[in-house]
């Protein structure tokens, strides 16, 4: 089941708050400018995440343009779903973690309710950074050859030669960059639920 | 070796339940554990693993999958958009003589818009907030009215073209390439548009059937107001319900006819939605941007959720799992219909626990290969499995949607009203399963003649595809 009801989804992403830290001595100021940097990055998330909550529209333009090309124009039906494609695999890429930050992620706490409150904070700070850190650094790793090879050669669609296909590789790298990212904020600033 | 992998099913199952994390963290911490354990006792390679990115790239430039967002989004605007409202209120002034109006209008918006919604628990929440106070304020009791509202939730399931369906359409479809691929059998492939087919008579049996189970239970309460009393919809308003109903036919009638793939029809109906917002002036005060936000975070979850079932199924495809669970069925004593009840009975077990999307993606992909290799009639199966899906979901006390229903009622519901308002429904979904496994040629009407296979015995099949798959795997071609 959803987390919260589709309702609560209409806080801003905004950032999560981190308290200032006194900076009295090197490790503090240490710990301080990387909670900083955090607080920065997840606003920039933020940003780029918001920004992207349009791209659903064009998606479901084209896709509707769709047969009315094929069918009355006969032409361009093609290219209307390639640049979909390109829009819909982007959308996604940046839709994973965005749900995460919206808490949105489907889960059950049937038994996990009857946790100490404290237990169920640590699972939800620590399992993100623990499971999703490997995950995204596996798969960045794994498709480095192919996706950088297709990025060089900014590859095309193979059915129908269109450009952009080498965009739908590197949403790979998107999503998982976004994903290790807010594994790392969520993580370190521990102000969200996991997800 | 086979077996090490069955271990990842409780395991998941246990880290849902007991740490409270979502699905698709759970699925990937159990595949992430299963790898490293294997690796480490060299039960797998690394270079079996690969295949992960190019799995994910799979997902992405999967064309059905581009439905998945659009669906949403209908189902987000549905939300945020007064079009539920006018329709129950048009609804039930139009069906006044019949003395059931508000459950009958609340049965018949969920068949409308259920399919548009993408999920059960969406539907709930929709029709929740539509349907359930204007039954209580027609003195409906709160078991009858949330039996109503769960029922009406899961025709989404069956009444094509929903999410669900076009999920489950395109699981069955590769698991049905797989089994023809092991058993050489000859015949052609399903496809979504045999599904769509296949599940329109059931669909309309029960649909029948509940409509008069609703009517006769709405006549029983007694309580309805008169006719008088039932506010009075303005023209405009006749003329959204009118046009919402016509384009909503059309939109299912243009899928199911072949005239409109899938996604395109989702698409239309996004489209329309959202001139429909955008013209009528619903798009203020930031609801655009709710809309929006919705849209994304949804999508996203259910994508996560694709993208932890393809790491699960992976990690449990190197362990080579899957084919130990082929053999197991193609093992089993009994005739077809042993091999049937047994994965069906574990899919329904299953629906009380996972919801639709989390059977589609992690269990049908491990169990339908095998299962098509005994019973070759692809369609009769994807609909018996969403007949069942839809059925348990309605299995007071742990069916998906009763689950919902109370969680969006207000007040607490008697165990044995509510089961006793369900009991009609479960036994007219009863008779038209029942009818379904005694008539195949209901769904499959001379779609896909598949042939048993031709020579060898299953068995025989499964170890050359394990052979070959072991020569793919000793020269390290990473597939897709």
């Amino acid at each position: 089941m959803l987390e919260k009801p589709v309702e609560d989804f209409i806080e801003p992403t905004a950032g999560l708050g981190f308290p200032p830290v006194p900076d009295s001595d090197m490790s503090a100021q240490s710990i301080g400018i990387g909670r900083r940097a955090l607080a920065r990055l997840d606003r920039l998330l933020a940003v780029v995440m918001d920004s992207g909550m349009v791209l659903v529209l064009p998606v479901s333009l084209l896709l509707f343009l769709q047969w009315p090309l094929r069918d009355l124009v006969q032409a361009y039906s093609r290219q209307a779903n390639d640049l979909a494609q390109v829009l819909f695999a982007l959308y996604v890429s940046l839709a994973l973690s965005f749900a995460t930050r919206q808490g949105t992620h489907l889960a059950t706490d049937v038994l996990a309710r009857h946790l100490p409150p404290a237990w169920r904070q640590r699972i939800a700070r620590w399992a993100p950074l623990l499971v999703l850190m490997p995950w995204a650094v596996f798969i960045l790793a794994a498709s480095w050859g192919s996706v950088s090879a297709s990025l060089k050669q900014m590859e095309g669609f193979p059915d129908t030669y269109n450009p952009g296909y080498f965009l739908i590789k590197f949403s790979v790298w998107l999503l998982a960059f976004l994903v290790l990212l807010q594994a790392l904020i969520d993580g370190f600033a521990g102000k969200r639920d996991a997800g | 070796m086979e077996t090490i992998g069955l271990g990842m099913f409780p395991l998941l199952a246990l880290v849902i339940l007991v740490s409270g994390i979502p699905a698709w963290l759970a699925l990937i911490a159990t595949a992430l554990i299963f790898a490293l354990g294997g690796i480490a006792f060299g039960a797998l390679t690394l270079p079996v693993l690969t295949a992960l990115p190019y799995r994910v790239i799979g997902l992405l430039e999967h064309d059905l999958l581009q439905a998945l967002p659009l669906y949403v989004l209908m189902g987000v605007l549905l939300n945020h958009l007064p079009l539920s409202a006018t329709l129950f209120k048009v609804g039930r002034r139009a069906l006044a003589f019949t003395g059931a109006a508000p459950q009958l209008t609340g049965l018949g918006l969920g068949v409308l818009l259920a399919p548009m919604n993408g999920s059960v628990g969406a539907s709930v929440a929709m029709l929740g907030r539509t349907v359930t106070p204007r039954l209580a304020a027609s003195g409906v009791s709160a078991e009858r009215s949330s039996a109503l509202v769960a029922v009406a939730s899961t025709f989404g399931v069956v009444v094509p073209p929903s999410l669900v369906l076009i999920l489950l359409a395109d699981t069955m479809m590769r698991a049905h390439t797989e089994a023809v691929n092991v058993t050489h059998a000859a015949g052609r492939i399903i496809n979504t548009q045999d599904i769509f087919l296949g599940a329109l008579l059931p669909a309309a049996a029960l649909l029948a059937l509940h409509l008069g189970i609703t009517l006769w239970q709405g006549r029983n309460d007694g309580k309805g107001l008169a006719p008088g009393a039932v506010e009075k919809p303005a023209w405009r308003e006749w003329l959204t319900a009118l046009l919402t109903i016509v384009f909503i036919g059309g939109l299912l009638g243009a899928v199911v006819t072949g005239s409109l793939y899938a996604v395109e029809a989702a698409a239309t109906g996004g489209v329309a939605l959202f001139l429909f917002g955008l013209l009528s002036g619903h798009f203020k005060r930031g609801v655009l941007k709710a809309v929006l936000r919705d849209t994304m975070a949804i999508s996203g979850s259910l994508f996560a959720l694709l993208i932890g079932a393809t790491t699960f199924t992976l990690v449990l495809r190197a362990f080579e799992t899957d084919r130990w669970i082929a053999a197991a069925l193609s093992g089993l004593a009994g005739g077809e219909m042993v091999v049937l009840a047994v994965v069906l009975g574990g899919l329904a077990a299953c629906s009380f626990v996972l919801d639709a999307f989390e059977i589609i993606f992690v269990v049908l992909p491990v169990v339908m290969p095998p299962l098509l290799m005994r019973v070759p009639d692809a369609t009769w199966v994807a609909v018996l499995t969403l007949l069942i899906l839809q059925t348990s979901f309605m299995v007071p006390p742990f069916g998906y949607a009763i689950l919902m229903v109370r969680i969006h009622q207000a007040r607490l519901l008697s165990n044995r009203r509510l089961l006793a308002a369900l009991l009609p429904y479960l036994l007219a979904q009863l008779v038209v399963v029942l009818a379904v496994c005694a008539f195949p040629a209901i769904v499959s009407r001379g779609q896909a003649e598949v042939v048993a296979p031709v020579e060898g015995s299953i068995a025989d099949a499964l170890a050359e595809d394990a052979r070959q798959s072991e020569l793919l795997q000793s020269q390290q071609i990473p597939g897709k």
